[in-house]
């Protein structure tokens, strides 16, 4: 099979697959500086889209835009039907549709674990305090770290804190996954289970977007890689493609770094 | 690397994790002589430090045991006025006011230790050891103290040629002061015996809970009152003076109450901590910070305030305009929130509003009479008709706008009602309370008040909307660019002008005001540090997992905060408590007063002042260290939450 044959396959699998996310000639500035130029880019239901690229060029400040962390002034942004706006209604029912996983796990230290994970789902989505719980303990067993549940964050390893982290937004039975260097803050020997959640997570079919430097992580998983230098796109296609073909030379520049 | 590596790794890493939690626990309890030698007298320098310290400890000791033993103290001064230093003047047929709003909070602490807290516990060798402190402290005083005088036949001091006392031989004073020994050699036994049982390698962590040794200690206290009639004297109010009579001691008339008050702490505590493993506990901690929060209202409604009221006026007035209010308000306002009601809503709303204020500039020119309720309570009326559009659609919303105008109507009516209504409490002038009771009331109320507002200012500060950070801003600056004396005063002066009919607590109320507003703005300052400690990332979480800001607030933002600022917040209530004394000024009797001016113009005790003030230092002393001591009890039992 060739590497374009590969790369219509993969199009073809996703093609008649709904819209999740669609970005169109998305702005953002910081001041006067410009971190997104045009970002234009769909992600289809059920993919799982790698973005990668040298540091600065606005990975972090395009996923956070997604969920409204971030403003963007001018483009447009819609996730599964609903656009982005100052409509304080739309970005609550896109939050709670879209999970994010940090860097810096960011749980509450102040919480349990299992307060930590069932906090949204009691008083957002107003589920029975025993409900609650129960999918939380269902969902520590998912991620491979039942026996923590009654811990502080602060009595855990990075791997299982961040275990915990994509637990708390899978809590929320979101339909987007967002992640942004999930193991970039862990040492070596943890990554290794954190990915291999998120690899578990991509089989389970949700629509993840995933900004990482794993590129063995991208090379098994990803639908497509998307390359992004200077706040723009560079390059988008499937892992065959973009690791044995790329065709801009800035995205070789780039992977003759990472390899 | 498979999954049995990563469950591998897992364990290990927790195995370190308790290894590290378990260390400071097991540090190697050395023999007494080798810890005296590691830490105290490990070169000669160290030694020769340790026992000039020792020796300067035991000078200052000995000082302050010849100050309060010398022939020349007149302690009878500060027993006879026991019941003044306690509440001064505060009328005896009114004193269940007193114990009541004392067994309110007292009652509501327990609850609330109970339901809050898990405490821990204390290891009995510690007990062991503080009692054996306690006994040898004792000795040594005993020993350091200065043989008393002897006083002759004639009841006067016995003096030598050249004029000064002279004094019993060291022997004597020894035998003389059996009965300290006694006591001292039964608490080193007590300790030591305890000790030996309990310091063997397999009872070291034997535990008692530390509340059932507070219950204990405080239960001892209030049995020594049954035991031993001190405090000698009461206050007569039949003769309206503090002199003696006999069989009327201040144990004997406050030995029961002081036993009901016991029975409510431990009680209260019991059925608190029944409530921990309960379904409700949640609704159960709200209730209780709701109680907290409303105390200071029915402190000052039991202690200070009686309205007499005029039950026919009630039915026939208060009562039928509150459930109009109520009702006709609640039916207005579900018809405003029926889901088609578009424009109509707000022209309802706006003539509403209109109407409101015409009222208040109707009565300012005195055009037609209406009860100041009525037109507060039109006010509101508009006011959440403004609200009204937030809240159409669903059932569930609706309702909770209703059920909530309901609520604020019975509250605005029966505080309006109840402060209109003339006091039946007979007050003697100002100083109806004082003493430790005036300062205690004070600074509780004035601690309860001024928390949320201080939290609320510190939100508004660090608020992304420029007009509330402006109004906080001004607010914090400007308070505390003035002294606190000055706040005081000029809110004595103001507030007596805003009270209505009736209010004779003019004073009092002008007090709690300002000194709320004063440290309000304090305690916004240290709360505004911990809010600054919150990462960026905490608020991000909080946004991604679709919590509203309020939510985000509550739940992760101020409790992490009010963590952090734990120390400074402790560090406010004591300086609080402190500076009531400052109330003094304006003319009230705080517990200091009392002590420096009240006792020494009584004609008995002419210009006797040092006992008194001794005694108020060390009652001070002990209720801030206190309190310290809890908030270092409670940061380690948060700190587990840290990073
Ligand atoms: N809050 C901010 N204010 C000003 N400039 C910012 C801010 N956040 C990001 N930037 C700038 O925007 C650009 C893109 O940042 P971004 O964090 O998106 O990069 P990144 O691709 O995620 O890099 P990295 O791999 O290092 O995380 C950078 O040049 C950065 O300096
Ligand atoms: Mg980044």
């Amino acid at each position: 099979m060739s590497i374009d044959d590969a790369t219509t396959a993969a199009n073809d699998r996703l093609a008649d697959r709904d819209d999740m996310i669609v970005c169109v000639g998305v702005d953002k500035f910081y001041g006067d500086f410009q971190a997104l130029k045009g970002v234009t880019a769909t992600i289809k239901e059920g993919e799982v889209a790698v973005v990668c690229g040298p540091s600065g060029s606005g990975k972090s400040t395009w996923i956070r835009c997604i969920n409204r962390l971030e403003v963007h002034q001018a483009g447009d942004i819609v996730v599964d039907g609903i656009e982005l706006t100052n409509d304080l209604r739309n970005i609550e029912k896109i939050r709670s549709e879209v999970g994010m996983v940090f860097q810096q796990f960011n749980l509450f230290p102040h919480l349990t674990v299992l307060d930590n994970i069932t906090l949204a789902p009691i008083w957002v989505r107003k589920k029975p305090r025993a409900e609650a719980e129960a999918m939380a303990r269902a969902l520590l067993d998912r991620v491979g770290i039942p026996e923590q549940a009654e811990k502080f964050p602060g009595q855990l390893s990075g791997g299982q804190q961040q275990r915990v982290a994509i637990a708390r937004s899978l809590a929320m039975e979101p339909r987007v996954m967002l992640f942004d260097e999930p193991t970039s803050a862990l040492d070596p020997e943890m990554i290794k289970e954190v990915l291999d959640v998120m690899k578990e997570l991509a089989r389970s079919g949700i629509t993840m977007m995933v900004v990482t430097h794993e590129m063995g992580f991208a090379r098994e998983v990803a639908d497509r890689i998307m390359f992004m230098e200077g706040g723009e796109i560079v390059e988008v296609g499937t892992p065959e493609h973009f690791f044995t073909n790329p065709t801009e030379d800035r995205t070789k520049l780039f992977l003759s770094q990472i390899l | 690397m498979s999954d049995s590596g990563q469950v591998s790794a897992d364990r290990e890493f927790q195995e370190g994790m308790e290894e590290e939690t378990a260390s400071p626990h097991e540090v190697p309890s050395l023999p007494m002589g080798q810890w005296l030698r590691k830490n105290l007298f490990s070169n000669w320098a160290n030694g020769i430090l340790t026992l000039l310290g020792a020796l300067a400890a035991l000078v200052a000791l000995r000082g302050v045991l010849n100050f309060v033993f010398s022939e020349n103290r007149q302690w009878d001064a500060v027993r006879t006025n026991l019941r003044a230093l306690m509440t001064l003047s505060y009328p005896e047929s009114q004193y269940i006011r007193v114990w009541v709003a004392l067994g309110f909070i007292v009652g509501l602490a327990g609850l609330s230790a109970g339901i809050w807290a898990n405490w821990g516990g204390v290891s009995v060798k510690r007990i062991s050891t503080w009692l054996m402190g306690t006994g040898a402290f004792l000795a040594v005083c005993v020993i350091a103290r200065e043989p008393s005088v002897i006083i002759g036949t004639d009841g006067k001091v016995v003096r030598t040629v050249e004029g000064s006392p002279q004094r019993e031989s060291f022997m004597d004073a020894m035998v003389d002061r059996s009965s300290w020994w006694i006591a001292a050699v039964l608490l080193l036994a007590v300790g030591a015996g305890l000790w030996s049982r309990f310091s063997g390698p397999v009872r070291r962590r034997v535990e008692v809970p530390v509340t059932s040794v507070v219950c204990v200690g405080l239960g001892l206290a209030v049995l020594s009152l049954w035991i031993a009639p001190y405090g000698h004297y009461a206050f007569i109010s039949a003769t309206k003076s503090y002199v003696a009579e006999s069989g009327r001691t201040v144990a004997f008339s406050t030995k029961l109450p002081w036993t009901v008050m016991w029975i409510l702490l431990c009680g209260f505590f019991l059925v608190g901590r029944s409530f921990q493993r309960s379904r409700y506990l949640g609704l159960i901690k709200g209730s209780s910070n709701l109680l907290w929060l409303i105390s200071p209202l029915t402190l000052f409604w039991v202690v200070l305030r009686d309205p007499a009221l005029d039950y026919g006026h009630v039915i026939s007035t208060d009562l039928p305009m509150g459930l109009a209010f109520g009702l006709l308000g609640g039916a207005l306002l579900w018809g405003l929130t029926r889901t088609g009601i578009g424009e109509a809503g707000r022209i309802t709303a706006t003539l509403l509003l209109g109407f409101a204020v015409f009222n208040w500039v109707a009565a300012f020119f005195g055009w037609y009479p209406m009860l100041q309720k009525a037109r507060i309570s039109f006010l509101l009326l508009a006011l959440a008709a403004l609200l009204a559009p937030n809240f159409i659609g669903e059932l569930a919303k609706r309702r909770q706008l209703v059920l909530g105008w309901i609520g604020v109507t019975a509250l605005v009516h029966y505080l309006a009602t109840m402060i209109n209504t003339p006091s039946t409490v007979e007050l003697q002038s100002t100083e109806f309370l004082g003493g430790l009771g005036l300062t205690l009331f004070v600074a509780l109320i004035v601690v309860l008040l001024s928390f949320p507002l201080g939290v609320l200012l510190a939100l508004g500060r660090t608020s992304k909307f420029p007009i509330f950070r402006m109004l906080s801003t001004s607010y914090i600056e400007v308070i505390r660019g003035v002294p606190l004396i000055s706040v005081l005063i000029f809110f004595s002066v103001m507030v007596p002008l805003f009270l209505p009919d009736g209010m004779e607590l003019a004073e009092l109320a002008a007090v709690l005001t300002g000194y709320t507003l004063f440290s309000a703005a304090y305690l916004a300052e240290n709360v505004r540090g911990g809010l600054q400690s919150i990462t960026k990332g905490q608020y991000e979480a909080a946004d991604a997992i679709g919590l509203t800001s309020a939510q985000r607030t509550g739940f992760i933002v101020l409790p992490q905060a009010l963590t952090v600022s734990i120390p400074q917040l402790v560090g406010q209530v004591i300086s609080t408590f402190k500076e009531t004394s400052l109330l003094a000024i304006i003319g009230l009797f705080d517990f200091l007063r009392v002590a420096n001016s009240v006792i020494p113009a009584q004609s008995e005790f002419m210009g006797v002042k040092r006992e008194g003030i001794l005694l108020v230092a060390m009652i001070y002393f002990f209720f801030n260290f206190t309190i310290s001591k809890y908030s270092q009890r409670l940061e380690r039992r948060v700190g587990l939450g840290e990073r």
